[in-house]
């Protein structure tokens, strides 16, 4: 506890896991820029938002989870769900698309409300529940479409809403945009955001602040689900059709993302900026190595190998980055003390 | 005493961390067959003395002398060789083994893949301990074990180490005073063996009845090494604090007025708490006294809605409540200074005005919306109040004092704005500057009409602060005595339960 002045220093702190994630992202563009094929140009750049922005939304709202110290494995299958209910609504029954998505997103609004039932009415780690829902909702919706069956031949304004520009940038970045500015209100400027802080960090503590655990905590996995509903419905649009296995492995992109930008997985800090910036450097490696088909590497074509490289490549980038970030921490704590060391005029009241 | 042997000399011992100076010349010295009180503030260096001692810390300049030779390079380990052990207020036993396998790890270092001897194992363990007077088996599983026995077992493995200076580090902290008289005899036991033991503790009547000399130590200084009986406890508490501590407890200054608090047969299945009755006015500090157990703090997370009451009833201002969780409480003006500062009281990785603001968001921040300048002013203000020692608002509450933690915990309730302000153990681990600024914030309050329950082991403490006192067992309510008629005698001997007691009620069914 020999921390002298400890509000600086935290966002200091912070600021340099985000500094990190700042050059990881720049040393992306550099070395997509020189190996791939026009990896800056206009229509790419917007492709990697238009491709990737399902996890984005995920890693969104899979922050506030992490932040109470639990987790959400079941996104990915919850968009398997939502979209396959979406496309059946459309489909089966002439509902509009905008009032289907409506559906999607209760639906999996429904969906995170169970999850929260059982983990915090019940008591049942995050981790397991969301397990058993993982395979529960992607059971469901193979069992909605017989396996195999597939909804297409939507309306072109819906479709729109996936592959249409709107003031020159993808139409769903904006909703993207909406999510972020809301999300961020909601963890760092409301009374809920804070209420999970205390969560994650020492719940019985919280509990003994008046702070309901339950209320807070099972929201954070119902705004989870709609989300992922919502994310659902943008696949789809983009997709063109709704399939039971839209969205696998969706989820632990999401919590990629979140670790990276810095969050604690143990719950208590985090921030969104940082899960932004998780989300926009494994978003550029993604597409980065799709393009560099042009070039060989040990001879053989990349092409054929760019989806297992970019699964490889996105763990290196994870265990990188925090392996970076503890180095930092024990850089800056090491030259704080040398700091200390050199101005002992003001001796800290503290021991 | 003064051709003893000298088991541990220490002098000039200096230790820094950064820019804090821990340790700024400490000379200390134990002597075979001696029981050795080290005394001071938190934040005096008592730890970081100790963590010299056992090899934790090496100090920056200064000479450690064991048993005679001088000791230039001390780790853990060579500590351990050397017959030094301590033993902490929370016992670091393994709680999924039994006490033999504990004490069987404790003494020998075998290869990693050796064959245990479990007889022998089993055999030494019940020497050890029989020879402590502990009625302990050693097939025990230690998490099966009370907080004092998992004490004693300490004290066994460092026993059977072989070690000549034994540490404790404030061993009583957690336990009952029945328990304490068992530790001072096994302690006065070690002692008439020759072993030499420091002993550190907050309380002094402990370090009256045991210790034969006293070290106290002041802001990383030791000021002066006394025959125990050379001092009065004015004396001490003065060399701790290096100022004139007038009077210990402040007086009380109000006359109770109306009731706010009225529980009528209030029991609770679940915690044990049977048929309690009680009432608490408005300015006056009901004490309530009783063994570890007793079910004080039980009641206090009935009143707090942690587990509710299964039949009774509570009123508050005369209206009947129901209290269903704490926010039922919150709501009704019920405030909860939970007895674990650290897993309860504060959130030690959030800031001071975090923690102040955790209990009334609502009122606070009515759109929900944070209003950070409403958060701080609040703060900034409660530092000033209250006198939290902290760098500012911004402080996480775990770079803070167990004192001004404590007061923070306390800001937190006062910010809500309570009629009932329950406090458990409002003092425990706090050190006496701390102590009695938190006395006279208690009565302050209730001088200010707040009804204030106060739950505490510390005898003293509730004699001194008490209007009334309530003596709890076994989770009845079994004495309400007038806080000036009060005695601790009669007190503890209705706690114990063994008592000539008439003012005694609801034996049948105790437990």
């Amino acid at each position: 506890m020999s921390q002298p002045t400890n509000q600086p220093k935290w966002t200091a702190l912070l600021a340099k896991h985000e500094t990190v994630l700042l050059a990881v992202i720049l040393v992306e563009i550099l070395l997509f820029q020189n190996l791939g094929r026009n990896f800056l140009a206009e229509s790419n750049v917007s492709n990697i938002f238009r491709h990737s922005v399902e996890i984005g939304l995920l890693a969104l709202v899979m922050t506030p989870v992490i932040l109470t110290g639990g987790i959400d494995l079941s996104l990915g299958s919850m968009m398997g769900l939502c979209a396959v209910v979406f496309g059946l609504l459309v489909k089966q029954y002439d509902v509009s698309p905008w009032l289907a998505a409506v559906a999607a997103i209760s639906l999996g609004a429904f969906g995170g409300m169970g999850n929260a039932f059982l983990i915090t009415r019940m008591n049942l780690p995050p981790l397991i529940v969301t397990l058993g829902t993982f395979s529960l909702f992607r059971g469901l919706a193979e069992a909605l479409t017989k396996g195999s069956e597939a909804y297409s031949g939507f309306p072109q304004g819906f479709l729109n809403l996936g592959n249409a520009n709107v003031l020159g940038l993808p139409a769903q970045l904006w909703v993207f945009f909406l999510v972020t500015l809301l999300v961020w209100l909601l963890v760092h400027r409301t009374v809920w955001g804070r209420s999970l802080q205390a969560i994650g960090f020492a719940p019985q503590g919280a509990r003994y602040a008046g702070i309901s655990v339950e209320r807070n905590t099972g929201m954070a996995y119902i705004l989870a689900g709609a989300i992922a509903g919502l994310a659902a419905v943008i696949l789809v649009a983009r997709l063109g059709e709704a399939r039971a296995n839209v969205g696998i492995g969706y989820e632990l992109l999401a919590i990629t993302a979140v670790v990276l930008g810095g969050t604690s997985i143990f719950g208590g800090s985090g921030s969104i900026s940082g899960t932004l910036l998780g989300y926009v450097a494994i978003a550029i490696l993604n597409n980065g190595l799709s393009r560099i088909t042009a070039h060989q590497i040990f001879d053989q074509p990349v092409s054929s190998v760019a989806r297992e490289l970019s699964g490889m490549l996105t763990g290196l980038l994870l265990l990188l980055a925090l392996a970076a970030g503890v180095l930092l921490k024990s850089l800056a704590t090491r030259r704080a003390r040398r700091q200390s060391l050199v101005t002992t005029t003001n001796p800290t009241p503290s021991t | 005493m003064s051709d003893v042997e000298k088991l541990l000399e220490l002098s000039e011992i200096k230790k820094s961390f950064g820019a804090v100076r821990a340790l700024k010349g400490v000379s200390f010295e134990l002597k075979a067959g001696e029981v050795h009180a080290l005394l001071g503030e938190n934040g005096a260096g008592k730890s970081t003395l100790i963590k010299v001692i056992t090899g934790a810390h090496a100090p920056d300049s200064g000479t450690l002398t064991v048993a005679g030779q001088a000791v230039a390079a001390l780790t853990p380990s060579k500590a351990q060789e050397w017959g030094i052990a301590c033993i902490y207020q929370q016992p670091a036993l393994f709680p999924d083994l039994s006490v033999s396998e504990n004490i069987g790890l404790r003494l020998k270092k075998s290869a990693a893949f050796a064959k245990v001897d479990w007889g022998k194992q089993r055999e030494v363990a019940a020497k050890l301990l029989e020879r402590i007077g502990a009625e302990i088996s050693p097939d025990a599983e230690v998490a099966s074990l009370s907080m004092p026995e998992q004490q004693l077992v300490e004290i066994a493995c460092a026993l059977g180490s072989g070690a000549r200076i034994v540490i404790m580090d404030e061993p009583t902290a957690s336990l009952t005073q029945k328990e304490q008289h068992l530790l001072y005899a096994v302690v006065r036991d070690l002692r008439d063996s020759g072993v030499g033991v420091v002993y550190i503790s907050h309380r002094l009547e402990e370090i009256f009845a045991l210790a034969d000399r006293v070290t106290v130590l002041r802001d990383g200084e030791s000021v002066g090494t006394h025959p125990v009986g050379s001092l009065t406890e004015a004396q001490m508490i003065q060399l701790m604090v290096g100022r004139e501590v007038s009077a210990i407890y402040p007086p009380a200054e109000s006359a109770p007025g109306d009731v706010v608090l009225e529980m009528q047969s209030v029991s609770c299945a679940a915690s044990g708490i049977a048929d309690v009755s009680l009432t608490v006015r408005a300015g006056e500090i009901l004490g309530m006294a009783g063994l570890v157990g007793a079910g004080r703090t039980e009641l206090a997370r009935i009143l707090f809605g942690i587990t509710p009451a299964s039949s009774g009833s509570i009123r508050l201002e005369g209206k009947t409540i129901s209290i269903g969780n704490p926010q039922d409480a919150i709501a009704q003006g019920i405030a909860y200074v939970p007895e674990d500062r650290r897993k309860h009281g504060v959130i030690l990785d959030l800031p001071i005005a975090h923690n102040i603001t955790m209990a009334i968001h609502r009122r606070i921040f009515p759109q929900h919306f944070l209003l950070k300048q409403a958060e701080q002013n609040l703060a900034v203000e409660m530092i000033r109040d209250l006198g939290i020692k902290a760098f500012g608002p911004e402080a996480p509450g775990g770079s803070l004092s167990g004192g001004n933690q404590q007061k923070v915990s306390v800001a937190r309730w006062l910010a809500t704005k309570p009629r009932l302000l329950i406090l458990d153990e409002p003092t425990q681990g706090v050190d006496v500057g701390a102590k009695s600024e938190i006395h006279k914030i208690i009565r302050r309050l209730a001088k200010d009409g707040l009804a204030v329950l106060m739950i505490s082991s510390d005898l003293p403490e509730v004699l001194g602060m008490s209007d009334r006192v309530a003596v709890m067992r076994g989770g009845r309510l079994v004495a309400m005595v007038d806080g000036k008629k009060a005695e601790a005698a009669s007190i503890m001997a209705a706690a114990l339960g063994h008592s000539h007691s008439d003012s005694e009620k609801g034996q049948e069914g105790t437990r």
